[in-house]
């Protein structure tokens, strides 16, 4: 073979991931520049703040969030009807790619977020863009949001020094049956927006342009149902999903509750992340359905129908939990009182939900393979979800559900103006 | 009279959108039929619809034909000659748009209706481009005329390595006869190797690239499925439990199967458009077939075939080189990451031995995969720069 290879031209080139071209070569990457132009972040955006109580019921569409900030997307903004969860392995072969990797991943996601007409390859290449959403990409409420796993940081990048303090590998809790090839992974991309194909496109986009420097490890798509009648989305037990979640309009409160701890005991690049735990919990629907309705709602602890604790009447109604001591209206495993038995000392514990469904075909019994995508945003997952979980340990509603996979993740802080890049303070 | 309706159509269209949209915000969806600027292409006038001077930025051409046959329409750089833009096969009555973004610059329309010479439509003048424009980048177009050199050498190339093909086949067979199964397999993979760096002559080899590497009939495996023959049957029995002698007369067959490769490549050459084609699609087909596991018919030597995948690519890309480097910038990260990934697939053979896919664990396979994923994406634009389109003189 080497007798035919024109020596001057042979392979010998540098082994460097990314070259002059990036990623994306140079037309993909020129145009995220050429895109940020002006005014990205004073453009007409979502605030990061939603309507409170049933937020999850408030998500706007046709809208766009803005890429820069603090935080990221996708953590406090309010979830749109379609999601997917990509848990990625860095393939990079070194610290170097691994930056590269990070740069090429905000840069799409900042071109995707913001929408535009992809640019025009003319004859020199295949199209620079699937073309799954039209000729020009609508930002269609697209939000990325990319956190670490704890794998990251073993000796491969050099980051071991550098791992957020409470990130730990998922363990197994005890009624659950997680399949390994469908836990962890090096990093986690969350992808959300008002339709599927808009998901799907940015799914592509991102993975094409980072070919070479990550493998999916796992992969699950979520979708959000519209309010029944009202109120808060069903989850696929039939029950409203998400009721009880922290005000993210209280800035104090998500200090609280959600943004990496700043009291010292973080590193300090971790500032503006968040711990992101994605648990895949599917739901063992046929035998569900044949529970009656009062021991459906015995084990969630609300109505059916309306989604009030049986100690209320509307929704949004406070669990009464101090004139049920003996769990006559809520038994005292149900499971909205174990998660949250709203007591100053397990205030602390409570968590953001952002949690999607997911509809996967069937087991090998021809069962319905469908469930949750649970997700959470934490300041502490011991504090918070693990605590959560620990009580949770022999619910009465474990017997329904089988949670197989998923993984601990910490959500990088945001991208700060169009010169940054998510990861760059862990990093640099 | 067909042909006058079709124009009278267009120009009122001319008339009302006649529109130049710029670039000025790129965030900014444009929205590609409002603002289209409507281009009628044929005999009497070319590019005829489009008039300078224009601001720079991003154009949309709705263009037609208004010849009565297909057409081919290419905006080019009046002074480099550059493409940025076609319309390949332009039916009589079908308006195609070409989106297209210019910076400062002459350019014009060719217009070729088939089986004519190309006509030259006026030079527009593209000028004010805004800052930070990023524009469609150009290339000279590559001719059939300009592929034949490289389809020749490669040939020629092919011719040599047929021949070593049939030797080693021929060792093969002698190692059957002999009854020394590692022997034969050792020479079985010689022989597939040989075969697999042919990666890009398969469709010049019509049937008997089925004889000499099928794979077996869909529900069948390659040892169950009697009508298979060839490469895959071979070791399919040398890595089975039957008695080595069974693989004999499928070895004869090959060496008479591959004996007619090099008449039916004397009448049927490598077609030149091929070469652009399967230097990506070698290993789009390594990716697919190999990677999977789903060519394996026992001897689990996937990552074998996947080196002398990437040696096909490379005999392929060696003759068409001169044409792809000036118009492919990124050609040498190509190289680079086929060295990467040869180097990686390398390191799983010990002297003779090959580690089986199956055996890589979880991140040396990710690895690989991704390797081979950003090597065919950095190859992909090859066919793209090589597509033989007919130059405009």
């Amino acid at each position: 073979m080497t007798k035919n290879r024109n020596a001057s031209t042979g392979g010998t080139g540098p082994t460097r991931m990314v070259g002059r071209r990036g990623f994306m070569g140079a037309v993909g990457v020129s145009l995220g520049t050429a895109a940020l132009g002006a005014g990205i972040g004073a453009a007409a955006v979502h605030t990061d703040a939603a309507p409170s109580a049933a937020d999850s019921s408030a998500a706007p569409t046709g809208g766009r969030f803005a890429f820069h900030g603090e935080h990221q997307q996708g953590v406090l903004t309010p979830p749109q009807a379609a999601a997917a969860f990509l848990a990625l392995d860095v393939t990079a072969a070194d610290r170097a790619e691994l930056s590269e990797l990070f740069q090429a991943v905000t840069s799409r996601a900042r071109f995707l977020t913001a929408g535009g007409a992809p640019p025009s390859v003319g004859i020199t290449a295949p199209p620079s863009d699937s073309g799954v959403v039209g000729p020009d990409i609508s930002p269609d409420g697209l939000t990325v949001t990319l956190s670490v796993g704890a794998s990251l940081f073993d000796d491969r990048y050099g980051l071991a020094d550098r791992k957020p303090a409470r990130l730990v590998t998922m363990p197994d809790f005890p009624n659950d049956a997680l399949r390994r090839d469908m836990c962890d992974g090096d990093l986690l991309l969350q992808l959300r927006a008002d339709h599927a194909d808009t998901v799907i496109h940015a799914m592509r986009d991102i993975t094409r342009a980072t070919r070479g420097g990550m493998a999916v490890r796992w992969r699950t798509d979520g979708f959000i149902s519209p309010p029944r009648p009202t109120g808060t989305p069903r989850n696929l037990m039939g029950f409203k999903d998400g009721t009880a979640n922290p005000n993210i309009d209280d800035p104090a409160e998500m200090a609280r509750l959600v943004w990496a701890a700043t009291d010292g005991s973080e590193p300090a690049w971790t500032a503006g992340g968040s711990y992101h735990v994605v648990r895949l919990i599917r739901m063992l629907v046929e035998f569900w359905d044949r529970v009656s309705l009062r021991e459906q709602e015995n084990m969630i602890g609300r109505s059916r129908d309306v989604g009030a604790p049986l100690t209320g009447v509307n929704e949004t109604d406070t669990p009464d939990y101090l004139n049920d001591p003996n769990g006559d209206a809520i038994p005292t495993g149900a499971h909205i009182r174990l998660a949250n038995p709203r007591t100053p000392a397990t205030d602390s514990s409570r968590l953001l939900r952002r949690g999607y469904n997911y509809n996967a075909g069937t087991d090998i019994n021809g069962q319905l393979d469908m469930g949750l995508i649970f997700t959470t945003f934490n300041q502490d997952i011991k504090r918070q979800f693990a605590a959560v979980q620990q009580r949770l340990v022999d619910e009465a509603l474990a017997d329904y559900i089988s949670p197989f996979g998923g993984g601990y993740y910490f959500a990088l802080p945001g991208a700060r103006d169009s010169n940054d890049w998510l990861g760059r303070t862990l990093m640099n | 009279m067909v042909v006058a309706v079709i124009v009278a159509v267009v120009i009122v269209a001319v008339s009302a959108v006649f529109v130049s949209r710029t670039f000025g915000s790129s965030r900014e969806p444009s929205s590609p039929s409002a603002g289209a600027i409507a281009v009628v292409n044929g005999f009497d006038a070319c590019g005829d619809g489009w008039s300078g001077p224009a601001t720079g930025g991003a154009f949309d051409f709705a263009v037609s034909n208004s010849t009565i046959a297909g057409e081919a329409v290419y905006l080019e750089g009046a002074d480099d000659r550059k493409v940025y833009a076609e319309a390949e096969g332009l039916g009589p009555s079908t308006v195609y748009h070409l989106r297209v973004t210019l910076g400062d610059g002459r350019y014009r329309f060719v217009c070729i209706p088939a089986g004519n010479d190309p006509i030259a439509g006026p030079v527009v003048t593209v000028r004010d481009s805004p800052a930070g424009l990023v524009p469609t980048p150009g290339i000279e177009v590559v001719t059939r005329a300009d592929l034949l050199p490289a389809a020749h050498t490669y040939n020629e190339w092919v011719g040599s390595r047929i021949k070593e093909l049939a030797s080693d086949a021929q060792r093969l067979a002698t190692a059957i006869v002999s009854g020394d199964r590692a022997v034969s397999q050792a020479a079985w993979l010689t022989a597939q190797q040989d075969y697999s760096r042919l990666g890009a002559a398969y469709g010049a080899f019509g049937d008997l690239a089925d004889a000499i590497d099928g794979d077996p009939a869909a529900g069948s495996s390659a040892l169950e499925d009697s009508d298979l023959h060839g490469l895959r049957k071979i070791e399919a029995l040398l890595w089975s439990d039957l008695p080595i002698a069974e693989a004999a007369p499928v070895a004869a067959r090959l060496i008479t199967d591959i004996g007619s490769l090099t008449a039916t490549l004397t009448k049927t050459p490598v077609n030149a458009i091929d070469l652009g084609l399967r230097s990506h699609e070698i290993l789009e087909d390594a990716i697919q077939f190999t990677l999977t596991g789903a060519d394996d018919a026992g001897s689990h030597t996937g990552l074998a075939v996947i080196a002398a995948d990437i040696e096909a690519t490379r005999a392929v890309l060696d003759p068409i080189r001169p044409l792809v480097t000036p118009r492919y910038a990124g050609l040498s990260d190509a190289d680079a990451w086929l060295a990467r990934t040869a180097t990686l697939v390398a390191s799983y053979k010990t002297g003779g031995t090959w580690r089986a896919l199956d055996s890589l664990d979880r991140a040396q396979r990710e690895a690989l995969d991704a390797d081979l994923e950003r090597t065919v994406e950095l190859l992909a634009p090859i066919a793209a720069v090589t597509d033989p389109r007919v130059a405009d003189q």
